[in-house]
């Protein structure tokens, strides 16, 4: 950065002002909420870590947050299997005609809504959707394909909405790849699967990780899909901590759960970021 | 090297074509069906009508939740637009300790599950006495939206060409004309997009908005998912369709102002 650029403290500082207001605003929310999860019930007051040890406690809770960590691993890595190459030939397409078609799929998806995609899949999976009508009429089964109020349904619908995330963070780091050193390696005699595997792969492992860490935290925190698409059958964190608040009317439980999976969330962010600066790629492969 | 040489094989096109379709299959399928005739959906359809779209239109809570989902993002579009050019500005061209710090602190609310931060504000809000509604709405929103302003404009301000900052700094322009005349006539693209973000973030959210919302204050997103949960036909498909139009218009426009991959970079 260029010092004469620079901007005094002071009038720095001015600036900061309202996203400081925000900030307050944010984390006294989240101040209030921590102070209820460790209140003691009843008229006793004081506090307490009776409700964290109720929420650790129980074995249905513990499962619904292991399966919340697997299905987003599952998530994450799916992403990789089909986001990695539709990012990929996003950036090195030779023809516009395509990759404004790609692009164009993954705006569209971004900004289509959250509830009409979940409706959609619900119709499209569905036991007399799309799918399984298909599969009727074409004489392929005869009874319905449970696709939905199971992990599949979950799972597919989920795949949809995070993969746009995974691309368009996969997007950068692969531009950033010097093409010749890719061309080098095919002029060299390399078949092309031997230049990417040897070549564009490991120069991408940074922004592999960059696009996962986002996935996965998207993953984790995901509510409506399982909402719509689980039929109550099929829950992650962010549903259980939904159904102690307005099935169980349980609050401290809800926030001590709520805090964990917070807690969760955040330690994953973290092992990513170390994860991250363990993979980083000095100046010099990198295109300038 | 030929230009028409792709480094990537055919089987890798494969892979993307299929993902560029399975992104597209529901928004497509869910556009077609709004037009569907029948309740129910049929393989081959059962004519083309528009009634779901009055079904949609007539509707007098849809109506209600589509006003206050307006109502909100209007208001927190601006409002956290003007709260992040300083913010980002401050974060480019300002010096001082713990900058990086304060970024991830501003950014905290996107790794935060939706779901914690509504519950957060729920009892935040139920203890300032003010409860959840249409305030709770927009205060919640502001403060979730933040980030992906902040985010647009930060990357716009990286992009800016030093020298004009500094030919101006040089021929004796204060700080704060240098913002006003330099600066800001060049956070176009950056207002734009980070403007679009948030208010389809504002009008999309569901799991902050549904700890929020009362009997008579609901929003689109919430509406129409207490309405898939009890109905079993196509009008929040047409609502769909109507979003979706309004979206890939609002999208187009600005890819012809701003340019599509700018938009989207995601940094």
């Amino acid at each position: 950065m260029h010092d004469t650029l620079a901007i005094s403290r002071r009038n720095a500082l001015w600036g900061l002002v309202p996203a400081l207001i925000v900030l307050l605003l944010f984390f006294s929310a989240f101040g209030i909420f921590f102070l209820s999860s460790l209140q003691a019930s009843g008229e006793a007051g004081g506090l307490t870590m009776a409700h964290y040890a109720r929420y650790l406690g129980s074995p249905s809770e513990r499962d619904v947050l292991w399966r919340t960590l697997w299905i987003s691993t599952e998530l994450t890595l799916g992403s990789l299997i089909i986001g990695y190459p539709m990012a990929y030939v996003i950036v090195r397409s030779a023809s516009s005609g395509w990759r404004r078609f790609l692009m164009l799929s993954l705006v569209v998806t971004f900004l289509s809504g959250t509830v009409t995609r979940a409706y959609a899949w619900l119709i499209i999976l569905g036991n007399s959707g799309l799918i399984n009508t298909f599969l009727r009429k074409t004489g392929f089964t005869d009874a319905p394909v449970h696709l939905i109020y199971n992990e599949t349904g979950v799972f597919i619908s989920l795949l949809h909405f995070v993969l746009p995330f995974f691309v368009l963070t996969m997007m950068a780091p692969l531009k950033n790849i010097s093409r010749s050193l890719e061309d080098a390696a095919v002029n060299l005699g390399a078949s092309r699967w031997r230049s990417f595997f040897l070549v564009t792969l490991p120069l991408s492992v940074p922004g592999i990780v960059a696009a996962s860490s986002l996935t996965f935290a998207v993953a984790l925190s995901s509510f409506l899909f399982p909402l719509v698409l689980g039929g109550g059958r099929v829950r992650m964190a962010a549903n259980a901590i939904y159904e102690l608040i307005f099935t169980r009317f349980d609050l401290p439980l809800a926030s001590a759960g709520a805090t964990v999976f917070l807690v969760l969330s955040l330690f994953f962010v973290w092992v990513f970021g170390m994860l991250q600066r363990a993979v980083q790629l000095g100046p010099s492969v990198r295109q300038q | 090297m030929r230009a028409d040489f792709t480094i990537y094989s055919r089987s890798f096109f494969m892979l993307a074509l299929l993902a560029a379709l399975f992104l597209l299959l529901p928004v497509v399928f869910i556009f077609l069906y709004a037009f569907h005739t029948g309740a129910y959906f049929s393989l081959p359809p059962e004519g083309f009508s528009l009634r779901w779209f009055y079904s949609f239109f007539g509707n007098e809570r849809f109506r209600q939740a589509m006003w206050v989902s307006i109502g909100i993002a209007a208001i927190v579009t601006p409002l956290s637009l003007l709260i992040s050019v300083p913010t980002a500005y401050s974060l480019v061209r300002g010096q001082f300790r713990g900058r990086e710090l304060l970024n991830l602190f501003i950014m905290s609310p996107l790794i935060i599950p939706g779901v914690v931060t509504g519950i957060a504000f729920l009892i935040f809000m139920s203890a300032l006495g003010i409860g959840p509604g249409f305030i709770a709405l927009v205060l919640a929103l502001t403060c979730f939206t933040l980030p992906f302003a902040v985010r647009a404009l930060v990357a716009n301000m990286h992009g800016l060409r030093p020298e004009l900052e500094e030919a101006a700094r040089n021929l004796g322009a204060s700080e704060a004309s240098v913002f006003r005349h330099v600066v800001l006539p060049q956070l176009r693209p950056g207002l734009l997009a980070g403007g679009t973000f948030v208010f389809v973030e504002a009008i999309d959210n569901f799991s902050i908005t549904v700890f929020l919302t009362t009997m008579d204050v609901t929003t689109l997103s919430v509406e129409s998912y207490g309405y898939i949960r009890d109905f079993d036909d196509p009008t929040v498909a047409a609502m769909a369709a109507v979003l979706v139009v309004f979206s890939v218009i609002l999208v187009l426009i600005m890819g012809r102002v701003v340019g599509l991959d700018k938009m989207f970079r995601v940094e």
